[in-house]
């Protein structure tokens, strides 16, 4: 091998091996059903609605229709659809959801003032489907809860009507209202502080911890139409939905695939050589 | 409901509630002073959300009364008693809007006209139709109805609520809202038929009369026990206050007994606690001035508020004083005439 054919080879090698590290291996999450969740490294561009990382995620349309609750009104509800994107890095998850509502409700400082709101219902207990129904008391539910006049939320819920805040919201909302739809994006960090203190009566395990491997936890979503007087169980909501997790790359993953890349390469180059060789001999 | 088991008696309490607070109300003293509202605005509602609010309210009867046609706005329990019937949020303005008054064009326009309402600074209020009332004259007829939360053997106001944040409490029956359970959501305020219980949009809760609590478990002033304020501070001490099942005292007698005290609108079928001694008036005047044997209240409209019973009530009460007139005695005149010694009964059950 002349000196310059071995550089080349190093190169190729090294481009490979730099190729398998650096891209995402967002294959896997594609073919997943339900909401995927990527990895990304950095959560620039995802912070806000309209941050361009959101640009190249897979969005998922999720039907709504009347939660049915037993309040007044329970089927009068407006929204049909909403939309859910999401993305992890490593400390955080994402969640970017949107909806068509022609009226942006922001208030509910009169009596009969209304303000939209969107939720994302977890299972508390990544493991378990719980009624869908907020929970019931053995299989409770999280609730993150955002609300047009500017309040967000984390909530428990154990059955309908029993939602409670947990004491310290780790939830961070961002939300944008542009041509006739809201655009609201809530993160958490993927493990609950524990040292957060809980309402009495619930434990640290109450509340969802998401998972860091590939795993699908439940999820469900409810809008609210203030304009509509919508309240508390007269929503639109989901059925349960697979939010699946993407595993980042783990380490010794990465490194058999840079393992396997250079030596590809190599043997490559030294078959040629060793033909050329071959060849020039005769 | 369920009939209270101790001893003899006969008094329908709601499930789970060991005594019931009440109070009667004679409408015949009432002269619509407000002390009662104000009393009740400087302890409970002077500011933080709650400036609307005016958990005691005295309207001019025939009127719209507060919030505006709040007779008008559903609630309560159909005619079985079973099902909730549907029920509106009033609109703000329906309880009074705060006012715009010119302090622009006095501040920075350099008007120096007095300070005032702007024309349109409003075209209803609380008592907007005070003294108004209806007929015609010499025959016009009004009169004052003081209003606080019934706190109702069966409140369709705690019914209402998907997240039990209203309940009865265990020992007096009294209809408090959970600030801790309440998430705003109002289905108490259209609930209630009287209208009785407000949204407090700086709490995102929901607030309502706690018939002085407080005071009654001798938080009072000086540590004692003392009736609700809007009771205690009223002139011509028109309140009285006690239990509805303690069986001695006058409000046992002037509604079970003597049938004399009735509901507002019985037929919401919320049960209120609240009593009223229907209003008398003088009989209609003829042009001349001559008195007639007419009713100047027609009875068809004390029915209309009160029910049927308000009949052999004010029939009662014409008896029992034409028998004083005729030099006869009368429990019922008596009770009806007691003194502030004997008006408020809020001890008897406390443990020896
Ligand atoms: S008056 Fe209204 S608020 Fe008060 S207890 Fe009755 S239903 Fe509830
Ligand atoms: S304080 Fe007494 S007299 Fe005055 S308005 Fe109230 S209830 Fe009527």
């Amino acid at each position: 091998m002349k000196r310059n054919e071995l550089l080349l080879a190093v190169a190729l090698a090294a481009v490979v091996a730099g190729g398998t590290v650096l891209l995402p291996p967002v294959v896997g999450a594609q073919t997943e059903p339900g909401v995927p969740v990527e990895f990304v490294e950095t959560s620039d561009g995802f912070d806000s609605p309209t941050g361009g990382g959101w640009d190249d995620v897979q969005t998922s349309t999720l039907p709504l229709s009347s939660a049915g609750a037993d309040v007044p009104s329970a089927n009068d509800v407006t929204v049909e659809e909403l939309q859910v994107a999401s993305v992890r890095t490593d400390e955080r998850i994402y969640v970017r959801t949107s909806w068509a509502d022609p009226t942006r409700d922001t208030s509910d400082s009169t009596v009969r003032e209304f303000d939209d709101n969107v939720a994302i219902q977890l299972p508390s207990d990544s493991d378990e489907q719980p009624p869908i129904a907020m929970g019931s008391s053995d299989n409770p539910v999280n609730v993150w809860y955002w609300s047009g006049s500017g309040n967000s939320e984390e909530l428990l819920a154990g059955g309908p009507g029993s939602t409670t805040p947990f004491e310290e919201s780790q939830l961070r909302t961002e939300q944008e209202y542009a041509d006739g739809r809201w655009f609201v994006v809530f993160s958490r960090p993927l493990d609950p502080d524990s040292s957060f203190a809980l309402l009495p009566g619930s434990d640290d395990s109450s509340r969802t911890t998401i998972p860091r491997d590939d795993a699908d936890l439940d999820v469900a979503v409810a809008v609210w139409n203030g304009s509509n007087m919508e309240v508390a169980g007269q929503k639109s909501a989901s059925q349960w939905h697979r939010l699946a997790v993407s595993s980042g790359p783990p380490a010794y993953e990465r490194f058999l695939w840079v393992i396997a890349g250079v030596a590809i390469v190599l043997t490559t180059i030294v078959t040629i050589e060793g033909v050329r060789r071959t060849r020039g001999d005769e | 409901m369920s009939s209270h088991t101790d001893s003899s008696q006969t008094v329908d309490l709601a499930e789970g509630v060991n005594h019931q607070v009440a109070m009667v109300m004679d409408l015949n003293k009432c002269i619509g002073c407000q002390t009662c509202t104000i009393a009740c605005k400087t302890n409970w509602t002077d500011s933080g959300g709650r400036e609307y609010m005016y958990w005691n309210n005295v309207e001019t009867k025939p009127g719209a009364g507060y919030p505006r046609d709040w007779e008008e706005l559903g609630g309560g329990w159909d005619d079985e008693g079973e099902e909730r019937t549907p029920g509106e949020l009033p609109e703000q303005e329906d309880y009074g809007a705060p006012w715009d008054f010119n302090h622009e064009q006095i501040m920075y326009e350099g008007s120096d006209e007095p300070l005032r309402p702007m024309d349109d600074a409003a075209d209803w209020a609380p008592n907007w139709d005070e003294d108004e009332g209806a007929g015609e004259y010499p025959n016009s007829y009004y009169f004052y109805l003081p209003r606080i939360c019934n706190h109702c053997t069966h409140p369709s106001c705690v019914e209402a609520c998907p997240r039990s944040a209203l309940y009865k409490r265990e020992e007096d029956g009294i209809v408090l809202v959970d600030q801790d359970r309440c998430r705003g959501y109002r289905y108490c305020v259209e609930g209630c038929p009287y209208k009785k219980v407000y949204y407090n949009a700086m709490k995102k809760k929901s607030e309502k009369c706690i018939f002085c609590y407080p005071r009654i478990e001798g938080e009072g002033p000086e540590g004692e026990v003392r009736g609700p304020a809007c009771a205690e501070d009223c002139p011509p001490q028109l309140r009285m206050v006690g239990y509805l099942d303690d069986e001695q005292g006058p409000i046992h007698k002037l509604v079970n007994e003597y049938e004399v005290a009735v509901r507002l609108h019985p037929e919401f079928r919320t049960e209120p606690n609240v009593y009223y001694i229907p209003p008398f008036a003088p009989p209609k005047h003829t042009q001349d001035g001559e008195s007639t044997d007419e009713e100047r209240i027609p009875r068809e409209y004390l029915e209309e508020l009160f029910g049927p019973k308000v009949n052999d009530a004010l029939d009662t009460i014409n008896r029992e004083r034409q028998r004083v007139r005729n030099g006869g005695e009368s429990e019922l005149m008596e009770l009806l005439n007691s003194d502030r010694s004997e008006k408020y009964r809020l001890e008897v059950f406390d443990e020896a």
